[in-house]
């Protein structure tokens, strides 16, 4: 790992010269106040601070709907045309939780079946870090083993240092950038991290137990408490960067030609598991809040090794009746040791 | 846009409705091959696997395989119409253009079961996948790998039978294979057993000695045949049956049919009835 620096005003240059260059993707501010990763041409606009934007950057490797193929009734019979491919692109300012998500959903899209969509994105996307200098109260992220100045899932990993950053190259593709703009960067300083303070500031919960809780109790009587208040809007999944369910459906104008897309779905609601006979396996909410929460604290550590919430706290924000993740991990820490809360 | 040059499991390879064989007045099989001869020499399925069925500008359905892999040249699915693509399904006939993609999941553990005798239970259109291994097991060669084969199926009324020329003509005829049909309700035109399929089962009492059970039906039919199987002395590990869940990727990703930790797309259909039982109760 090569450790440089880059001052504010390169770093300016930099994010000018991969705007004009390949696509350049980062955290803008949209003129309601929102913040949202987006496609960059002015790198005036690009935020070096922000606290997490209102959706991940998960998109854009896994974009909301997507268009996997068309097909067309032809004088040769059936005719498909498959429409997997992306362009280069750089996605620039990612946060430690929304690197480490990205992590999370990779085992997901590749594995026996490998999901050409969603490698094909990640494969032809360099990602530059940026340590959360500013995290917001709802965040937890060091529950997880991580902080917010991790720099795992990047290519090149900057943190505030200075008056400028530090950029630790982490990958070939990161070594690629830096060579290809080699007059910006400059052998690291030894001014201190600022990011390593902010790493104190933020909340880490306890997991111990929970894990070993829910592997044995799958009925707990604790899910009652929780699962009324859901509205089953579906908020929670919509915003989540570890979230990976999707619907796969056709659309046609009548006659032969058409297309076929998938769109995120969600657990949360009624019909994710309703089948055509009209029997469905988690009938009411308290099945579909249950699922939700083992998936992100058990299902996906049992199948991927990886925790299935990298603490964001996304859903914490959006969630309109309060239903916290962070309330319900100390809870069931609580139901682990006393057996009740 | 489309310059990726990878293997995409999601497209579906097109084919063509060959045959269609009105079952029951909601089942139909529907006999397929695909458009490309080499197509359909490479798909490979195992008894008791599924594939996802296309109908372009309707979607896609996950359907269990019902031919046997024995049978060479054809695949063939037995779909009852329930839902938007089972109906839109039901509207094709033969020479209709349709997609098919897979084989998908696991497939019943025959390698297990050789030298052991088996015994059947299933209950309407759940016999469409028990039926991928019975027609593989009585196949040519194999069926002298396998014991005796005990069918028992039964369905709401005569109408309702599916696959009639197996269940009454085809597979009495082999050696060693008892087939016993009921229905749930008495019906002027039929001469034989009357009465629900678990306790059939009870009836005909079938010794759990050296023998596999598998089973697939409606969900409540399935758990009074596992406890009535229970009862009989057979063991977790000896009961074998085929779930059904919610499926759109067919291939782990999707995330809709998991129970607990595993994916029915991948990790199953087909479950022994010890694995069930390690898994949360809910399917």
């Amino acid at each position: 790992m090569e450790k440089l620096f880059i001052s504010r005003d390169s770093l300016k240059k930099l994010l000018d010269r991969l705007a004009r260059n390949l696509n350049l993707v980062a955290p803008v501010k949209d003129p309601e106040g929102i913040i949202m990763f987006g496609p960059v041409a002015d790198a005036g606009q690009v935020l070096l601070e922000y606290q997490n934007s209102t959706l991940p950057p998960k998109s854009f490797f896994f974009p909301q709907t997507e268009r996997l193929f068309k097909f067309s009734y032809g004088q040769e019979g059936m005719a498909l045309e498959d429409m997997c491919g992306s362009d280069k692109r750089v996605l620039f300012g990612v946060h430690p939780c929304d690197l480490k998500s990205i992590l999370s959903l990779d085992p997901v899209f590749a594995g026996a079946y490998k999901d050409p969509y969603y490698i094909n994105k990640r494969e032809n996307s360099a990602i530059i870090g940026l340590a959360c200098s500013n995290p917001s109260p709802g965040c937890f992220c060091a529950t997880f083993g991580f902080g917010p100045d991790d720099g795992e899932g990047s290519d090149i990993m900057l943190t505030p240092s200075g008056k400028g950053f530090d950029a630790d190259v982490l990958t070939d593709k990161g070594q690629e950038i830096v060579a290809s703009y080699k007059d910006l960067f400059e052998k690291a300083g030894d001014s201190p991290r600022i990011a390593g303070e902010t790493r104190l500031t933020v909340k880490k919960l306890d997991l111990t137990g929970i894990k070993e809780l829910l592997d044995g109790n799958f009925e707990l009587e604790y899910w009652n408490q929780v699962f009324e208040k859901c509205l089953g809007c579906g908020i929670c999944t919509y915003v989540c960067p570890t979230c990976h369910c999707f619907d796969i459906y056709d659309s046609s104008k009548g006659g032969c030609d058409g297309e076929r897309y998938r769109s995120w779905d969600s657990c949360m609601f009624t019909h994710f598991t309703m089948m055509a006979g009209g029997h469905n396996p988690r009938p009411s909410k308290k099945e579909r809040v249950r699922n939700r929460f083992m998936h992100k604290l058990k299902y996906h550590i049992d199948r991927y090794g990886l925790a299935g919430c990298v603490g964001c706290g996304r859903c914490v924000k959006s969630c309109p009746v309060n239903i916290d993740i962070r309330r319900i991990i100390s809870d069931l820490g609580e139901v682990s040791r006393n057996g009740q809360l | 846009m489309g310059n990726c040059k990878c293997d995409n499991p999601y497209l579906p390879y097109p084919a063509t409705i060959k045959e269609v064989i009105d079952e029951t007045v909601d089942v139909k099989s529907f006999q397929m091959v695909f458009d490309d001869p080499e197509v359909m020499e490479s798909f490979k399925q195992q008894p008791g696997q599924v594939a996802q069925i296309s109908i372009f500008g309707v979607g896609e359905a996950t359907i269990s395989i019902t031919s046997s892999p024995t049978r060479k040249g054809i695949l063939e699915f037995s779909v009852k119409k329930v839902g938007q693509l089972t109906a839109a399904l039901h509207d094709l006939g033969p020479g209709s253009r349709v997609g098919v993609r897979g084989p998908y999941g696991n497939h019943f553990p025959y390698e297990i079961m050789k030298g052991r005798d088996l015994l059947f239970v299933g209950g309407g259109i759940g016999l469409a996948p028990l039926r991928s291994l019975i027609d593989f097991v009585l196949a040519g060669e194999n069926r002298k790998e396998f014991g005796k084969v005990e069918i028992i199926y039964g369905a709401r009324s005569v109408d309702d039978l599916c696959f009639k020329y197996d269940i009454l003509d085809n597979w009495p005829k082999y050696d060693n294979t008892d087939v016993y049909v009921t229905i749930d309700r008495a019906d002027m035109a039929w001469q034989g057993h009357v009465g629900f399929v678990p306790s059939y089962l009870e009836e005909v009492k079938p010794s759990p000695l050296n023998k596999y059970a598998i089973t697939c039906g409606p969900p409540i039919m399935i758990k009074f045949v596992l406890q009535a199987l229970n009862k009989m002395g057979f063991q977790d590990g000896q009961i074998i049956t085929t779930l059904e869940m919610k499926m759109k990727c067919g291939i782990g990703k999707c995330g809709r049919c998991n129970i607990g930790s595993k994916f029915v797309c991948l990790d199953g259909p087909v479950f022994t009835l010890s694995q069930l039982k390690e898994l949360p109760p809910e399917f």
